[in-house]
């Protein structure tokens, strides 16, 4: 890549002001051609919303937008897609039970005076995958008989298939994907880099971008504040360092609890089918971190556990009495609660105020002969936006409209306003940017100096070492290690969850 | 719903359990069917078949007015779509039809352009409840079916009226190379719904909005006009039904649009069970309503009373719509 | 910019006639409404009007009432008029046929409704049906079973009626008509546990998003189940108020307060700052629906021309109720 590469797409000095909001203040964006270029940045600081002026969903108030040199103005996302750029979305949204065919030529099928040609389309579509993606899938296949990383291929296939892309956005491509799956995206990333396809690839994950992308431009507070080019793993402290303004190790609290009696014991859980044999302890004041990659029975654990899943085998053991979990209802009436993964189905009434949420599980607290004494509830919720620093700290704000750092402070809220006793999170920063992350995180560092228990499942290791005692790791359904952290680094971590290494459990 | 939500994990349940659930109203039909096979010999006469098809034909043409709605607005019936009004719609247009011709003694080429006029405007009216106000389908065409059999009762006096014209006898009564006219017209019509749907471009989009709106939508198609397009397209089918409902019915009976309600749910959402990838299509629908009328025709003949066959069907639909939800559970 | 700051694409700022149109639209078409009967016919403003349309709104206000509780939880209930007319055939039948006291057969009757709501939530709850389509097959049952036991859908009349019971239809107590007072009571019960008690806040956030009711402890199945149940059982109440009023019982009576049911649960939604079913909200939809019947009434209409009136003036009405909603 030389350093007189014509750009293909040249942002300058965007401007976009939304009412109360500046999003975007004199921004740039620069990509050249054939690269793959990586954008980061916390949630709010602009790096969506520059991508939405250049897919036409928003008007930029100034500044240039240039694709190949030519000035790219009144746009609609019409005239975007006619000048080959394409975004995939983090959303696969495809129709289940469609062909990969028709999905492939959904909205430019192949017409002729009989009808659709559907052979010719169901030729085309496997010729694509399979040039563009280094994908072998069958044109007739059915969208939900593929697996995650087929359906994300295919969808890429949809946006490309013309042969017109110019500059391909990817959105938080990962997210659902386990690494096997994520080595075959890369692997077609790189097919189209051959093909001379200019792409932007909007992460969280750090370590992906480090590893795929060959410049990355960080955003803060509604601009770009650098370039890196020539990106490696060893520049990520600096990215990190550029995106929140402060160091990385303010991120983790320090440790302040000490481990007390069992509170949770799992004695040969299982589910018969994800998950199998599963021993597994929490001790009040105790962070326990479960880890695992997608497929690994993690989720399945945790749903288990708090009465979403049926568990077959073994035995649950509850503050030293046996305990049988059939419904969250059950878990929650026990002590245990649930942060779910899915904050803006399962976790929160999206229409329902902060202060209905907060209250949701404990309304019997501001209750009196069946009425609830509505200036309780408020005041209730009130003080644990307080002390949880929910933003906006008005409690009648219905909870669509906040951030995800907040929404999932709300949750968080709701459960200490029950006095739970177990607190099982899972995935608790996704989709969370690190401002607000540092306080959740020393919002659960405090949970468990408070006396509370809390199980943690995440995929993300540096979170788990960061934060626990000790993690369980899950592979294909059974625990092969469960280890103090202070034994454990990053990288053996990783090792241990995607199977590089087995641990023998250490005992206590 | 989701993508997430149709994991891989479905495909290691066990796919016998999932055909089961799916295929257990087809089962039930057809074991019903041979029963009435063997309580009532005359059933199985050879004349049974062309007297299933001419019961079928008015219930396959709202059929298809149905099928095209869901496949637009997506299987899930509470936030999909769903059209209840084009029985109502049929039963309108026969009226103004019936009213005109009759009564007034107007031309039936106008009487007919008259009653799909009506129809028109009511697959308007429709459309323009659901996509601009934005009713949910349920809501909407549950309320406008109460006003258009209102109109309906206006236009005739809630009066049931006799229809002799010679093209809607002829329907009834003739014949087209030994098939039935009216057979025979509905099949053509059939193959014309089913080409639009599914072998044209505009067909595949309407099955990929109903699918994933907004899978369609990102994929640049307008969601909002396949929907109103697939509404004034049932409306239609309403009204061309009406010609149907008067020659099957000789002409016009005030409340016969509840029946075929029933029927028309029932024979749809069972075609489900028929198509390989069990969701609604248009065949499946047709075939649907054959096994409808044949059921009806073997109670008739079985002499089983008339109220318990409404009460059969009822349960039927439940079967089909707990058997659908059951699959659809095991399919996550 | 603060981190944690939603970006939010706020629309441009309320202004003017839309404005107005949200807030207030509903209750702007009830007054024209209202000014367009009184113009029309000057008796429409006496008193004794006004007791005719409260007098001839209550069984739909029970109907209603019913509904909102089921549309609250999220569901629909298409099989309202049924369980309204086993209430009131099970309580005619069992006097009729059996000598039964007369307090008896309410209790028959409304046991006989909450039969229907049990059937409804067996369905919806454990086979995991959609209300709509489960509903709906009750509905067509319903019909079908009662076409069979009247062998052909004719009123079973008892005009021997024990005198208490006739009372409910067309007795009064202290000037104002029992069914109304019955009506009224029910109205407070049903506000005080759907919008101020602990109840109704879970009503509304299993209601509002089942997954997350489930996660956050809620018992989903228990309330849906019992939300159908009772739905059923006020139903039933209403149908013994109908069958009081004329002693006797109409096979599929019922059906004709569903749509309005439905329409007045909307309308009420739509007066909602949030757009929530709401009972109050259903009681100004209930008598917006008996004023309008009212004034067709007193304009002397034909029958047929009420009917297909009626009928658009329902739609039109749903109409803008939903549209204000979304607009807001």
């Amino acid at each position: 890549m030389t350093s007189s590469s014509p750009d293909v797409l040249s942002m300058a000095r965007v401007c976009k002001t939304f009412p109360g909001v500046l999003a975007l203040d004199n921004a740039n964006l620069t990509i050249r051609a054939g690269e793959i270029h990586g954008l980061v940045g916390e949630n709010g600081a602009g790096k969506s919303t520059i991508i939405k002026v250049l897919a036409g969903v928003y008007v930029r108030d100034s500044g240039d937008v240039l694709v190949d040199g030519v000035g790219f103005d009144y746009v609609t996302p019409a005239k975007v897609h006619a000048a080959g750029i394409r975004f995939i979305h983090q959303e696969l949204n495809l129709v289940p039970h469609f062909t990969v065919a028709e999905t492939v030529f959904m909205g430019q099928e192949l017409q002729g005076p009989l009808g659709v040609r559907s052979t010719t389309m169901r030729r085309a579509a496997e010729q694509f995958l399979e040039e563009a993606l280094n994908a072998r899938i069958s044109g007739r296949a059915l969208v939900r008989d593929l697996g995650l990383a087929d359906r994300k291929l295919v969808q890429i296939a949809r946006g490309l298939v013309d042969d017109k892309a110019k500059i391909v956005v990817f959105d938080e491509p990962t997210a659902p994907l386990a690494s096997a799956e994520i080595e075959q995206l890369f692997a077609a990333i790189g097919r189209l880099k051959q093909r001379g396809i200019a792409m932007i690839y909007v992460s969280h994950y750090l370590g992906e971008i480090t590893s795929i992308c060959d410049r990355v431009t960080v955003f803060r507070n509604g601009r770009d504040v650098g370039v890196v080019d020539g990106v490696g793993p060893k520049d990520a402290p600096r990215i990190i360092n550029m995106m929140i303004g402060r160091e990385i190790s303010d991120l983790y609290p320090a440790k302040n609890h000490r481990a007390g009696q069992p509170l949770l014991k799992l004695d040969k859980f299982g589910d018969g089918r994800h998950f199998r044999g599963v021993d597994l302890e929490v001790k009040r004041g105790e962070i326990v971190g479960v880890a695992g990659l997608l497929g690994s029975g993690r989720e399945e654990l945790v749903e288990a556990i708090y009465g979403l899943g049926r568990a077959t085998e073994g035995r649950v053991q509850f503050d030293g009495k046996p305990a049988r979990i059939s419904s969250p209802s059950k878990a929650v009436d026990c002590g245990i609660v649930l942060v779910p993964r899915d904050r803006r189905n399962d976790g929160l009434v999206l229409d329902m105020t902060v202060a209905d949420n907060v209250n949701l599980a404990s309304f019997e607290e501001v209750t009196t002969a069946l009425i609830v004494n509505r200036r309780a509830a408020a005041a209730r919720a009130a003080a644990l936006a307080a002390r949880l620093d929910i933003r906006p700290r008005n409690v009648d704000a219905v909870t669509r409209y906040l951030s995800g750092g907040n929404q999932q402070k709300v949750v968080l809220a709701r459960w200490l306003a029950t006095g739970s006793r177990l607190f099982v999170l899972d995935e608790p920063t996704v989709g969370v940017d690190i401002g607000a992350r540092a306080e959740i995180y020393r919002l659960i560092e405090k949970l468990a100096a408070d006396g509370a228990g809390v199980l943690l499942s995440s995929s993300d290791a540096a979170e788990l070492l960061g934060l626990c005692d000790r993690v369980v790791v899950l592979l294909r359904g059974e625990v092969t290690a469960d280890v103090a952290t202070s034994t454990l680094s990053l990288d053996r971590l990783i090792a241990l969850t995607t199977g590089g290494e087995t641990e023998k459990k250490d005992r206590r | 719903m989701t993508d997430a939500s149709v994991a891989p994990r479905a495909v290691r349940t066990g796919g016998l359990l999932k055909s089961a659930a799916s295929l257990a109203p087809l089962a039930i039909f057809l074991a019903l069917l041979l029963y009435l096979g063997v309580a009532a010999p005359s059933f199985l006469a050879p004349g049974t078949i062309a007297l299933i098809l001419k019961q079928a034909v008015p219930n396959v043409v709202v059929c298809l007015g149905l099928a095209t709605v869901v496949i637009a607005g997506g299987d899930d019936v509470i936030s999909g779509g769903i059209d209840l009004s084009i029985p109502a719609i049929a039963v309108l247009a026969a009226a103004i039809v019936a009213q005109l011709t009759t009564i007034k003694g107007a031309p039936i080429a106008f009487a007919l352009a008259a009653g799909m006029g009506a129809a028109l405007i009511a697959g308007l009216v429709n459309a323009f409840l659901v996509v601009v106000v934005g009713m949910t389908p349920l809501l909407a065409t549950l309320a406008s079916s109460s006003a258009y059999v209102g109109l309906a009762s206006y236009v005739t006096s809630s009066r049931r009226i006799e229809v002799g014209d010679p093209f809607i006898v002829y329907l009834r009564d003739g014949s087209v190379g030994g098939a039935p006219a009216g057979v025979i017209a509905v099949f053509v019509l059939v193959l014309i719904f089913y080409f639009a749907v599914h072998r044209t471009r505009w067909g595949l989009n309407l099955q990929a909005v109903g699918g994933s709106r907004d899978a369609a939508e990102i994929a640049g198609l307008f969601a909002s006009k396949f929907i109103a397009q697939s509404f004034v397209l049932a409306a239609i089918a309403g009204g061309v039904d009406s010609v149907f409902l008067l020659a099957r019915g000789s002409g016009y009976a005030p409340g016969s649009e509840e029946n075929l309600l029933l029927e028309m749910i029932l024979a749809t959402f069972l075609g489900a069970a028929f198509s390989p990838r069990r969701i609604v299509t248009l065949w499946g629908a047709v075939l649907g309503a054959v096994l409808v009328a044949a059921l009806s025709i073997g109670f008739g003949s079985a002499g089983v009373d008339i109220f318990w066959t409404g009460c059969i069907k009822g349960g039927l639909i439940l079967i089909v719509v707990a058997s659908s939800a059951v699959s659809r559970n095991l399919n996550r | 910019m603060k981190s944690g700051t939603p970006i939010v694409a706020v629309g441009r700022p309320a202004a003017g006639w839309r404005d107005v149109f949200v807030r207030y639209g509903f209750l702007l078409i009830i007054a024209a409404c209202f000014l367009f009967f009184a113009l029309y016919n000057p008796s429409f403003l006496g008193v004794g009007n006004f007791k005719n349309i409260a007098e001839g709104s209550a069984v739909l206000l029970v109907v209603s009432l019913g509904m909102t509780l089921v549309v609250a939880l999220g569901g629909i209930d298409l099989s309202v008029g049924v369980a309204l007319d086993f209430g009131s055939a099970f309580a005619i039948v069992a006097m009729k046929e059996f000598d039964v006291a007369w307090y008896a057969a309410i209790a028959i009757g409304v046991l006989a409704g909450a039969g229907v709501g049990l059937l409804n939530a067996l369905l919806v709850v454990r086979l995991a049906v959609s209300p709509f389509l489960a509903t709906l097959g009750v509905y067509f049952i319903g019909g079908s079973v009662e076409r069979i036991f009247t062998h052909g859908g004719g009123p079973i009349s008892f005009r021997h009626l024990p005198e208490q019971y006739y009372a409910i239809g067309i007795g009064e107590v202290l000037g104002v008509p029992t069914k109304v007072v019955i009506a009224a009571g029910l109205v407070l019960v049903y506000y005080v546990l759907v919008e101020r008690s602990i109840i109704g806040k879970r009503i509304h956030g299993i209601g509002l998003q089942p997954s997350a009711a489930r996660v956050a402890g809620l018992k989903v199945k228990a309330y849906t189940a019992l939300g159908l149940v009772v739905a059923s059982a006020t139903c039933a109440v209403a149908g013994i108020i109908a069958s009081a009023s004329l002693r006797m019982f109409t096979p599929l009576a019922g059906n004709a307060y569903l749509m309005n049911a439905i329409a007045a649960t909307f309308i009420g939604a739509s007066i909602h700052p949030h757009g929530r079913p709401n009972v109050l909200g259903t009681l100004v939809g209930v008598l917006f629906l008996g004023m309008i019947a009212n004034g067709l009434n007193l304009m002397g209409l034909d029958f047929n021309v009420k009917a297909a009136l009626s009928g658009i003036i329902l739609v039109a009405a749903l109409a803008l109720a939903i549209a204000q909603k979304r607009l807001r």
